[in-house]
């Protein structure tokens, strides 16, 4: 069974008198454990559609389904609750709050779940370890590269196990080798955790690492492949 | 960093407008006190048991005949409070040269705190008012007005209920300088055998010590509230009493209280602007540090925290920097109070010799005074409108979405 099934979602932005449709009609099924590249030049609608995945946007037209759970008819409330209880994400900028350690940083989302302190730094520091900056721990962003910041950025995503981690652009920051060195951790974690990641690009070589790549283009699905 | 280092300046100076604000509510209350205090002990007590309708309508002939024994039952209720037999009379004071329209007022020791305050303030002559039934003590003004220096005599002419009139000659023992202008040129003190000849003109029996009151000052000015009732209790019970009234300084000097309230309400002008400078700060300080974080909370949003927790979380923040800005306020400011509360504000320099104010006077140093009552009192305003200026803030971090402040 599908984890992630869209149903002819659209969106449509208005622009003055004229209306841009920034999705349209697009239908997708993810397995879970997959790992797939959403691609496409920019302004092809990838990030709307991760946005929509993500409950951060609502579709105009559609429906989009997670474990049967139909996201799109959600109020604001619930998609808060069920970004915080199923989703990861990590964005092309890391996002990582500046004024709390790496360790707390992965720690946050757990800290808005209620979960224990004890347990929660347990999971962090297990999350911290499997991205490889166990040692790293106490830095604070701004004293840590783009690359460890962006592995910091994955093991918050990753650290309350959720059914699917959206990832937009998480290697547009990044020279070439943290991009693969990132890649990898994800790619190795997404086995490991079975769990299931989409992440957008546009980087021809980043692409090559996904086991699925699904193009966008104006908006609409040209093709989708498996690798 | 540079608005950190802003925001961080604007809470010092809220703090410092905070410690200013308090402190000159605490000055205000202890001159106000100083105020009370003096006109108090220049005037008449704490309480005045007198005549009914003696204040409406004082006149010579509204006397308390048995004086003797209203002090008598005064003192047998064990007051913790001093009690001041007095002669208060409307007289004409008479010299060779000029006559003046003065208030006599007949007192019977030196221990009476109206003549302990005179007597310090003697410029000339002695007090010893005692001794000699007809010595009287006047203001400088009143000296330079009737042309009589010590040891010069003046006449004290009052009319009767029934037309006459009556006089006593006396002769002048000391001359004050209060400062006031209504003591100077108004006050006349003598012993109460003088003022009770006046009394006996109307018909009073001097044996039985006529008054025109009994004035009472506290020990305690806290337990007026409490003591008011017993005595007004006591002279209702009494059936000899029934035409006696305990009056509260309150009721007696009722142009002072509306001096305090009116002063009163500029200083609370004077907080108000300070707490809206205050509110101003506060509200520009947590909106910068809002719409500084507009990422972090589109951050938050997106990881799943909903709108009213990230409100909650904002107003959160807010309650911490106004605790801590009272908490912090008053820790400057509570030694300072401490300081001049036992040092004193000389104040000298500004004032000079006139202290004068709605017919008492200011020390010239004012000790700060804050009770516990005003220090709860402006914790609760200070805390309440810095914690409403949260609430802006809070709304609009509540309205971030997480797409366009993570655009930003």
């Amino acid at each position: 069974m599908a984890l992630l099934r869209l149903e002819n979602i659209g969106k449509r932005y208005l622009q003055g008198d004229s209306e841009l449709w920034a999705l349209k009609d697009v239908n997708l099924s993810v397995n879970e454990g997959e790992f797939a590249a959403l691609v496409g030049p920019s302004g092809s609608g990838k990030t709307t559609l991760l946005n929509i995945i993500g409950g951060l946007d609502t579709p105009t037209t559609g429906k989009a389904y997670l474990n049967d759970l139909c996201i799109s008819d959600l109020s604001e409330a619930e998609l808060s609750d069920f970004r915080l209880m199923q989703l990861g994400f990590v964005f092309q900028s890391y996002n990582l709050v500046p004024v709390l350690s790496a360790l707390e940083n992965v720690e946050l989302v757990m800290v808005l779940q209620g979960m224990s302190e004890s347990e929660r730094r347990e999971r962090a520091e297990h999350y911290l370890d499997l991205v490889g900056l166990n040692a790293e721990k106490h830095r604070r962003p701004s004293d840590m590269s783009g690359g460890q910041q962006q592995r910091v950025a994955v093991a918050r995503a990753l650290v309350t196990d959720p059914s699917l981690i959206l990832a937009d652009e998480p290697t547009a920051n990044l020279d070439s080798e943290n991009a693969f060195a990132l890649l990898d951790i994800m790619h190795r974690l997404s086995h490991e955790q079975k769990t299931t990641f989409i992440f957008s690009t546009h980087d021809m070589r980043v692409m090559q690492r996904a086991e699925r790549i699904i193009t966008l283009r104006d908006g609409q699905i040209v093709s989708d492949e498996q690798q | 960093m540079a608005q950190q280092e802003a925001n961080s300046h604007n809470l010092k100076l809220h703090r410092l407008w905070l410690c200013a604000g308090s402190f000159f509510i605490g000055l205000g209350d202890g001159m106000h006190n100083s105020m009370i205090r003096n006109a108090i002990k220049l005037g008449d007590g704490h309480i005045s048991v007198q005549a009914k309708g003696y204040l409406e309508a004082p006149a010579n002939y509204k006397f308390i005949e048995d004086g003797a024994s209203l002090l008598a039952d005064l003192e047998h209720l064990d007051l913790p409070a001093f009690l001041a037999p007095r002669i208060s009379l409307q007289v004409l004071a008479s010299s060779a040269n000029n006559s003046v329209g003065v208030a006599f007022e007949g007192i019977a020791s030196e221990q009476d705190p109206r003549m302990k305050d005179i007597l310090d303030k003697l410029i000339e002559g002695d007090e010893d008012i005692f001794e000699s039934k007809r010595g009287v003590i006047i203001g400088e003004k009143l000296s330079r007005k009737l042309k009589v220096k010590v040891g010069g005599k003046i006449v004290l002419m009052a009319g009767k209920q029934g037309g006459d009139s009556q006089a006593q000659l006396a002769r002048v023992q000391g001359i004050y300088k209060s400062g006031i202008d209504e003591l100077d040129s108004y006050f006349v003190i003598g012993n109460l055998e003088l003022a009770s000849l006046f009394l006996e003109g109307e018909g009073a029996d001097t044996n039985l010590m006529p008054l025109t009151r009994v004035a009472v000052f506290l020990d305690d000015e806290k337990k007026l509230k409490e003591i008011l009732p017993i005595i007004d209790k006591h002279l209702s019970a009494n059936e000899s009493f029934n035409e006696l009234t305990a009056l509260d300084w309150k009721t007696m000097m009722p142009q002072l209280v509306q001096f305090v309230m009116v002063d009163d309400a500029g200083n609370y002008i004077f907080l108000i602007l300070i707490l809206i400078m205050v509110a101003v700060g506060v509200v520009n300080t947590v909106l910068m540090s809002v719409l500084e974080r507009t990422r972090e909370f589109g951050l938050l949003r997106a990881l799943g925290i909903n709108r009213f927790h990230l409100m909650i979380l904002v107003f959160f923040e807010t309650l911490m920097l106004s605790l801590m800005s009272v908490g912090i306020g008053w820790l400057i400011s509570g030694p300072i109070h401490l300081w001049f509360s036992h040092a004193g504000l000389d104040l000298s320099a500004m004032m000079g010799d006139n202290t004068q104010m709605a017919g008492t006077y200011m020390d010239t140093i004012v000790y700060t005074e804050l009770s516990i009552r005003r220090i709860l009192q402006l914790t609760i305003i200070i805390f309440t409108v810095t914690l409403i200026t949260g609430i802006y803030p809070a709304i609009k971090a509540g309205r971030v979405t997480p797409i366009e402040a993570l655009r930003t």
